[in-house]
């Protein structure tokens, strides 16, 4: 293959377009959710989805795509498997209304995580955490305890199942605001163009 | 950011007569109330192909948008330069990342779309298909064709699909400093020697006529289009965004000092719109159709990438793991 760029021709030939085979099927990997806490004190919010071979790649996979960018403190991943979700609901009709009280006793209580979709096109929030023996106990203890009213869409995750960020592993964001070469004002041309368009006038005064 | 969703038709099978009326009526409804559409929410079947075509498209843009200006990485001028594409050309991929996401809560799988990309049976941005052979070429990326695509993006972050508009508000925050980037390098380029200069605007006589492409050929006005307005799937018409891009980037290039290659290229006082050269629509799909300067090389590399990481993929998977679709 000729091509400009020199990596590209050291490539091997493997094909042309024209008789390319199916690339052979393989089971892909599973799929994790991504939390992110932007600042210290807010809450985590959901940021996207990833594909990652076990829970600890996929915490690495997340770092490297959704906290390249903007302030983060804290990141968390969790299987998409293990997200309990209640139905999502119409106008203002609140989830909680379709979350029925269960109470089981028959085994012992852990801890979850409760997020809210509060408003359609936004991210599912993290607003607390209950003891319940399972999910949808914890949908149901959250009804009491967390209900604000106008939530359209509830997740219950046992914490148990999240891979959180350790105090040790925070160190991981802290040199994000120093790589200015990531932000927009780091590239001011302005005075670079302004004087280049005084010295065309000057030239074409000439 | 590449959003190409606009370049290319749109399926052409009727299929919003076979929907439940009710249904159909309510999901309208929502739309019309300016409330978006989750997964999750019941929608019609068009409404979800059309979704699916256009989010993989862009998914694919970005993979082979990174391309041409990724062969830059080791030859950009500087120190400072490199360290800025570099992160620029590791975002675009990431875009990918979220795109791919954003397209698999719709019900096609990532893997499906990374096969139909490598056989040549999805598209993408027309204008990868075309060479960076200087690092003017590639200044003209990072400024224009960027601008181009974030015209787009802007208007299609306002479109309908909750999780294609959360995926959009973070590609384009993270755009911001692209855009200021590439017209930084073009400033540079343009106050620099005579040299410089000459090295630009034969860049832009080069991608001039894959730029106005890339908005795509006029909108055939029918049915399928407007539904997929009143949907907010298609948020504005081809020759709309084309005219908004010349409007804001037109007479940034020309006050540089550089000209562009078409004379009658002008805007009408009247219409306040701009009149140009019909592009050659011709050119446009022969080279859509596989037969560009790099079509062969774009899918070449990206095949060669899959292959290489076959043996990790086959070596990390485990059983345990189980494909889902993602949330939101």
């Amino acid at each position: 293959m000729n091509s400009l760029d020199p990596r590209v021709n050291r490539l091997p030939e493997i094909g042309n377009p024209q008789n390319i085979q199916d690339k052979e099927q393989l089971d892909q990997f599973g799929t994790f959710e991504v939390f992110v806490q932007p600042k210290e004190g807010k809450p985590f919010q959901h940021e996207g989805a990833l594909h990652a071979p076990n829970l600890e790649m996929a915490y690495i996979l997340a770092k490297e795509t959704f906290t390249r960018r903007f302030t983060c403190t804290s990141l968390y991943v969790v299987d998409t498997r293990n997200v309990y979700v209640s139905p999502i609901t119409e106008r203002d009709q609140n989830a909680y209304d379709l979350v029925e009280n269960v109470s089981d006793q028959s085994k012992e209580k852990r801890s979850f995580e409760i997020y809210h979709l509060l408003k359609r096109g936004k991210q599912h929030v993290h607003v607390g955490s209950v003891k319940a023996s399972t999910p949808q106990e914890a949908m149901s203890v959250a009804k009491n305890q967390l209900n604000a009213g106008k939530v359209f869409n509830i997740w219950s995750v046992a914490s148990n199942d999240i891979r959180f960020t350790s105090d040790e592993e925070k160190e991981l964001w802290l040199t994000l605001p120093e790589k200015k070469f990531r932000d927009a004002a780091d590239y001011k041309g302005g005075e670079k163009l302004s004087s280049f368009l005084e010295r065309r006038i000057k030239e074409s005064n000439v | 950011m590449y959003g190409g969703g606009n370049t290319f038709e749109g399926i052409k099978t009727d299929h919003l007569k076979q929907e439940d009326p009710i249904l159909l009526a309510a999901f309208e409804a929502r739309i019309e109330r300016g409330e978006k559409i989750e997964p999750a929410d019941w929608m019609p079947d068009l409404y979800r192909k059309q979704l699916i075509r256009m989010i993989e498209q862009h998914a694919h843009s970005e993979i082979i948008g990174a391309l041409p200006e990724g062969t830059w990485i080791t030859r950009a001028p500087g120190f400072k330069r490199k360290l800025a594409l570099m992160a620029k050309v590791q975002d675009e991929v990431g875009h990918a990342q979220l795109l791919y996401s954003a397209a698999e809560t719709l019900g096609k799988s990532r893997e499906q779309m990374i096969d139909d990309l490598i056989t040549g049976k999805s598209k993408y941005s027309n204008i990868f298909n075309y060479p960076t052979f200087t690092w003017a070429d590639c200044c003209f990326i990072s400024w224009l064709v960027d601008a181009g695509a974030i015209v787009n993006q802007l208007a299609n972050a306002k479109g309908s699909y909750g999780p294609y508009c959360r995926a959009l508000e973070r590609i384009c925050a993270e755009e911001s400093f692209h855009l200021k980037y590439g017209h930084h390098c073009v400033i540079y380029l343009a106050a620099g020697t005579q040299k410089q200069r000459d090295m630009f605007q034969e860049a832009i006589n080069r991608w001039w006529a894959p730029m106005m492409h890339f908005f795509g050929p006029a909108d055939k006005i029918s049915a399928h289009t407007e539904v997929l307005m009143k949907w907010k799937v298609k948020m504005s018409t081809n020759d709309d965004t084309r005219n908004q891009f010349l409007d804001m980037y037109v007479p940034k290039i020309w006050e540089l000092g550089f000209t562009i290659p078409d004379s009658n290229l002008k805007k009408n006082t009247e219409t306040n719109r701009w009149e140009y050269t019909e592009p050659d629509w011709e050119e446009f799909k022969k080279v859509i159709n596989g037969d560009g300067p790099c079509n062969k090389e774009r899918l070449e590399v990206r095949r060669i990438a899959e292959e290489r990481g076959k043996w990790v993929r086959e070596a990390l998977l485990t059983k345990a793991m189980k494909y889902v679709m993602p949330l939101a």
